[in-house]
């Protein structure tokens, strides 16, 4: 049966949820070809004003002082080049991305605890735990039938029950995955004939039909539908292979990366959730900010340059974040407590990089922007919070029409909207 | 009840409230709820449940803010009669007129000093259901009327009308498989047979007397409190300070009978299986309280721990628990013991009245607080945070108030958690409750702080109740009792069993009644509260013995939905029983202990810690990934089918090769027997694809069943095209056809046809689901 005859039954017999099925139902997927969704999490709150949003006034940065900070284009940005033991220097990174880099300073967490925060910047609603991150949404729009369509390494990651969440946490083990139907996965010695197995897969695929016009349970369908299409999709998985580099790297996200690029390129993935955690520096924060925020830049800069090797780099789409801020103020422990107003960073296909959009004052406090011209209007403008960011990146995505965004809707008033934030 | 203190009583409230209200768009036509047909659907179902019992409610009651109000209205959740009283209220409130304009209208708005400002906007969908409501009152009713059309548009039947339940047989393999992780015995299932459901209540009796449903029931309650996750070698639990001569016992035990070249990798093994047994200890409680029928009030009140022979001697208590184990040797033999107060290393001893460790459960056990550690900002928060979820059931990071400058109004305050109200709305509950674990440090252990605990906090408390300073060296202990008195810790154990048995939370009340499906959201929200809340009272009635509550969500029709007589077409009910049914994806270890009950043993794959496959198959670590996964991924699909291929693999011939009396798999039939167009082979053929289809799916079907003839097809259609190809080794494969090291022959193919429907089977919804 065709894809598109199956969709129709189960759509016919009211499926809750899409039937992720490959392009005959039982073979593999066709390959999901871009563009590719990669977000990064900084987990714990990063301190803006040791990167994208320099200060260096009223005791805000113990590093460096106003003269100090750096220009790249349009970017400004806090030097930390001698500050740093590993990873990658703001310099470098703004050296390398600035062209291409979009930064929107002044956004409004709202709320000062990880786990709302974490909600609130991956999902765009601070007020439910039904809603899906933008990751998952986009992989539910636009490839769910890929078997790794919405991988993830941590953070805050519901999916809505739009699209299963794929946890894959060693490299190797994409292998072992690629041949299921051969012993130890050596393709050589498999454990049926192909007529046995095209006999095994006509029957679940005739047993699949059939349950279409079956009287279930909604929890039923969806399960059903689930199942058979993670075991028909996972064929695909075999594509994979090729991609998966002989070494793995020792940093945290260059390890993520690696997972989700592999899969990026044999198609069977739309988007990764990437995470290091740590950032929450509330004893000793120069130290901790200067060792992770050059290990974040260099888990994106090597991401980036291993998307070129692949040649996909012209189809990421990278979202950088976190989900607060830090205190413009030192603690008695030379750390830094939460705080609600902070930064994200996008760059990839369809962002107009060399900007800077939104801004804080010079005690970190956000000052809003007006919507239409995104200047910065401290009496008219509006504060920008995660589903105003969200908004346009389902827009940016082409998605912002689709059935399940509209399941999932962001109440944000017409005049708020953000107008060519990413494009 | 202190006022300021009530606020995450009511949260709780909040979430319940909607039990006693009509449910659906209309009215119910069942015994419950003979209200709703009294006060008039558009009151129940709109004013009340849209408005009244989500906003006006959190102030407008007995313990509220709002409690010297005349507008006073009632929790329905416990008081069916109280929605009649609430709907007089709204009319009272409603028809009394400000300067022509209704009262309600006016207070709603934040008029007439309304204590509450102003709490529904008049652009919001409540500000119009209770304007609709008005003018219903007034006589404006025709425009009214039509606008409220949609609400009883929706006929809604008994909740559970042509949902099918489970047969007693599929219940009670159910439950042996999900319980003792084994098909149901033969006496068991004759006993099924003749008496039903009534049988159940037995069943449950043996099943929670085996040593599979402890290994269940600790392996439920870790995906819960997550404290085998907690950081650090486990005998890290164990403070330098106060176990120094003692928490490294292994490195100096007597090994001198294993030889020497081998004494150092046996050294090793010893502190693994010390740490392992160590690391069991909190779960270990659980498993004691419940094996012996003990209130499980006593998970925050045990006034003793757990320890086995290997952590004992980490304690230091071995040699006098010596005799109290039935072998001093097994390294998880688990007794109750209590410790002496704790002595430092400068020979200071512990504050106690008692001249005891002051043990109060799981709260005071260095595992759970090392578990969730605290730091020097962070001051034991995290610690009330988790102790509001586990045991009082309440996340109080679910809806963090949104305010307009979060920013603003840290830095207008000096001490916001203390005096900014928006802060101070939860801060006043969680900090008095971070303040009772101040005497434990980040790392678990016992520790006072030297500067004494933070003045710029709410001091140590529990809602409202000061801790007397007299009981400060047993604040945990003073804790404990208040929880064990608190009906929340009754009702948010009945959904930890919930989440052990079905694999997902409650549902939570749904919030947004925009929502086109509200009504029916909360109408399956409230059955299945009626459900947690009858099982929670089930449970205190019977002094807090957990197994009541196995018994009564297993009864309940919950857990025992099988499936639709007809189909719902309704978007409305379709919502209603969106939720409804068991219906979960296995978790690694249920897999290879289905698989175990079935084939005899373990795939070994899904646990094996060096197949990195729990990981990949939605299994937690306790530690970093702390949720199971519930759909599964392409990567899922790819290890079902690994799976499906190694046991049927691993199995078929195997089983073959025993005497048929002694076969799992095979039974009734030989490999011999093949497709022949001959009745008599066509039977025994189908008859052992029953035989399968009941083992490996427990489904009973007839011999001509469509998924028989499916089954049956598979079969005959793989001899077939093994026939028709060329170069068809007449041997079985090496990998799988081989007993003991010899390649079977396999001329019919048949070994291998059957090893495929095997797999057919094993990939299937019914064994990889419950």
């Amino acid at each position: 049966m065709q894809r598109r005859n199956f969709l129709k039954l189960c759509g016919a017999a009211g499926l809750g949820i899409a039937a992720p099925l490959g392009a005959d139902a039982a073979t593999e997927p066709p390959p999901y070809e871009g563009p590719y969704y990669v977000v990064f999490n900084a987990s714990g709150g990063w301190d803006t004003t040791y990167l994208m949003d320099p200060k260096g006034v009223n005791e805000i940065n113990r590093l460096y002082k106003e003269g100090d900070i750096l220009t790249q284009g349009k970017h400004r940005f806090a030097p930390s080049a001698a500050h740093i033991e590993a990873g990658m220097s703001n310099e470098n990174f703004f050296q390398n991305y600035a062209e291409e880099l979009l930064v929107l300073n002044g956004l409004d967490y709202s709320v000062n605890n990880h786990s709302p925060g974490s909600r609130y910047m991956a999902t765009g609603k601070l007020d439910s735990l039904a809603y899906p991150t933008f990751a998952a949404l986009v992989a539910a729009c636009k490839g769910s039938e890929a078997p790794l369509a919405f991988l993830t390494f941590g953070q805050y990651s519901a999916t809505g029950n739009l699209v299963p969440m794929a946890r894959v946490p060693y490299l190797n083990s994409l292998n072992k995955l690629a041949n299921a139907d051969a012993v130890h996965g050596v393709a050589q010695h498999p454990y049926h004939d192909d007529f046995v197995v095209n006999r095994i897969e006509q029957a679940l695929r005739e047993q699949m039909e059939a349950r279409v016009s079956e009287v279930r349970l909604p929890r039923v369908e969806r399960a059903q539908s689930m199942l058979y299409a993670a075991q028909v999709n996972s064929k695909a998985l075999q594509r994979v292979t090729p991609y998966v580099p002989k070494t793995s790297p020792k940093e945290r996200l260059s390890q993520q990366a690696d997972i989700a690029l592999a899969s990026f390129r044999a198609g069977v993935c739309v988007s990764a959730n990437l995470s290091i955690g740590q950032f929450d520096s509330h004893n000793n924060n120069d130290p901790d900010q200067m060792k992770l925020i050059p290990e974040f830049l260099a888990g994106i800069d090597y991401l980036v340059r291993r998307a070129e090797d692949l040649e996909i780099r012209d189809k990421l789409v990278i979202v950088m974040q976190s989900e607060m801020g830090r205190t413009p103020t030192y603690n008695n422990g030379n750390g830094k407590d939460h705080w609600s107003i902070g930064s994200i960073m996008f760059m990839g296909s369809g962002i107009k990089g060399n900007r800077v959009v939104g801004a804080t004052d010079d005690k970190q406090f956000l000052i809003p922007i007006n919507s239409n011209t995104l200047a910065t209007d401290s009496n008219k403008g509006i504060r920008v919070r995660p589903e105003h960011i969200h908004l346009a990146l389902r827009k940016l995505a082409g998605i912002d029409g689709h059935a399940f965004s509209e399941q999932f809707p962001l109440h944000v008033p017409h005049d708020e909207r953000l107008e060519g934030l990413l494009a | 009840m202190h006022l300021r203190f009530a606020v995450l009583r009511i949260v709780v409230a909040s979430l319940a409230i909607t039990v006693s209200a009509c449910a659906g768009p209309a009215a119910e036509p069942d015994n419950n709820e003979p209200e709703c047909v009294a006060v008039g659907n558009y009151f129940a179902n709109e004013v009340w449940a849209k408005v009244g019992e989500r906003t006006c409610l959190k102030c407008h009651r007995a313990d509220g803010d709002a409690s010297e109000s005349e507008f006073l209205l009632q929790d329905t959740l416990r008081n069916l009669r109280g929605l009649r009283d609430n709907r007089d209220a709204f009319h009272r409130m409603a028809t009394s007129l400000e300067d022509g304009k209704s009262r309600l209208m006016v207070k709603v708005g934040g008029g007439l000093d309304h204590g509450g400002g102003e709490v529904l906007q008049p652009d919001s969908t409540g500000y119009r259901i209770l304007e609709r409501f008005v003018q219903r009152l007034s006589g404006k009713a025709g425009e009214a009327a039509n606008q409220d059309s949609e609400v009883a548009e929706y006929d809604a039947s008994p909740f559970y009308e042509s949902v099918q339940m489970m047969t007693p047989e599929r219940l009670l393999r159910q439950v042996t498989l999900s319980l003792a992780a084994r098909l149901p015995s033969e006496q068991e299932l004759a006993a099924t047979r003749q008496s039903g459901f009534e049988t159940m209540d037995g069943v449950l009796d043996q099943v929670m007397n085996e040593d599979a449903f402890y290994e269940r029931l600790k392996e439920g309650f870790n995906d819960i409190f997550l404290t085998l996750g907690y950081d650090g070698n486990g005998e890290e639990v164990l403070s330098y300070d106060h176990f120094q001569p003692t928490r490294l016992w292994y490195q100096k035990h007597d090994l001198s009978n294993v030889p020497e070249k081998e004494r150092q990798r046996a050294r090793w093994s010893l502190a693994d299986v010390y740490r392992d047994a160590i690391r069991r200890e909190p779960l270990e409680l659980i498993a004691h309280i419940v094996r012996n029928d003990r209130p499980f009030t006593e998970l925050v009140t045990a006034d003793y721990i757990m320890v086995s022979p290997y952590s004992a001697r980490g304690y230091g208590v071995f040699e006098e628990l010596r005799d109290r184990f039935k072998d001093p040797d097994d390294p998880f033999e688990y007794v109750p013991t209590k410790l002496k107060a704790l002595k430092s290393r400068s020979e200071k001893v512990q504050e106690s009245a008692t001249g005891f460790y002051p043990h109060s459960g799981l709260l005071s056990m260095f595992h759970y607080l090392r578990r969730f550690p605290t730091t020097e900002t962070n001051r034991n928060r995290l610690r009330a945070r988790m102790y509001y979820q586990h045991f009082l059931g309440i996340d109080v990071m679910v809806l963090a108030p949104r305010v307009t400058d979060a920013a603003a109004v840290s830095a207008k305050y000096e001490i916001p958690t203390m005096q900014a109200p928006n802060c101070v709305i939860c801060h006043n509950s969680i900090d008095p409750l971070a303040g009772l674990f101040q005497d434990y440090n980040e790392a678990g252990h016992l520790g006072r702080r030297k500067d004494g605990w933070y003045s710029d906090m709410f001091g140590a408390g529990f809602e409202g109740e000061e801790l007397p300073e007299a009981d400060r060296w047993r604040a945990l202990q003073w804790l404990g009792e208040r929880t064990a008195k608190d009906p929340r810790f009754a009702t948010a154990m009945v959904e930890h069993v919930y989440y052990i048995l079905m694999g997902r939370k409650v549902l939570m009340v749904p919030g947004d009644i925009e929502d086109p499906m509200f009504g029916a959201k909360r109408r399956a929200y409230r059955e299945q509260r009626r459900m947690i809340e009858a099982a929670a009272e089930r449970l205190a009635a019977a002094d807090f013995n957990l197994k009541v509550v196995f018994k009564a969500l297993v009864a309940s029709d919950f857990y025992r939905v099988d499936g639709l007589a007809t189909v719902a077409e309704k978007p409305h009910r379709r919502s209603e029983l969106d939720d409804v049914g068991l219906v979960r994806l296995l978790t690694p270890e249920q897999l290879e202990r289905k698989i175990e009950a079935i084939f005899g043993e373990k795939w070994g794959r899904l646990v094996n810690r060096d197949s990195k496959f729990n990981i990949l198959y939605g299994g937690i670590d306790s530690k970093s990934v702390t949720e199971r996964m519930t759909e599964p991924s392409g990567a899922m699909g790819a290890i079902q089918r690994i799976m499906a291929n190694d046991v049927a693999c691993q199995h078929v011939a195997l089983d073959f090769s025993k005497e048929p009396s002694k076969r799992k798999l095979f039974p009734g039939i030989e490999p011999s027997v093949v497709p022949d167009g001959q009745t008599e082979s066509e039977v025994q053929l189908r008859a052992a694809i029953v035989h399968l289809h009941e083992r490996l799916l427990g489904r009973q079907h007839s011999i001509d069943h469509p998924e028989i003839d499916r089954t049956y097809r598979l079969f005959t259609g793989i001899i077939g095209d093994a026939k028709a190809t060329a170069g068809v080794d007449a041997r079985g494969s090496y990998f799988c056809e081989r007993i003991e090291e010899k390649r079977l022959d396999d001329p019919n193919y048949t070994l291998r046809a059957w090893r495929g429907v095997v797999t057919y089977l094993l990939r299937q919804h019914d064994f990889l689901y419950e």
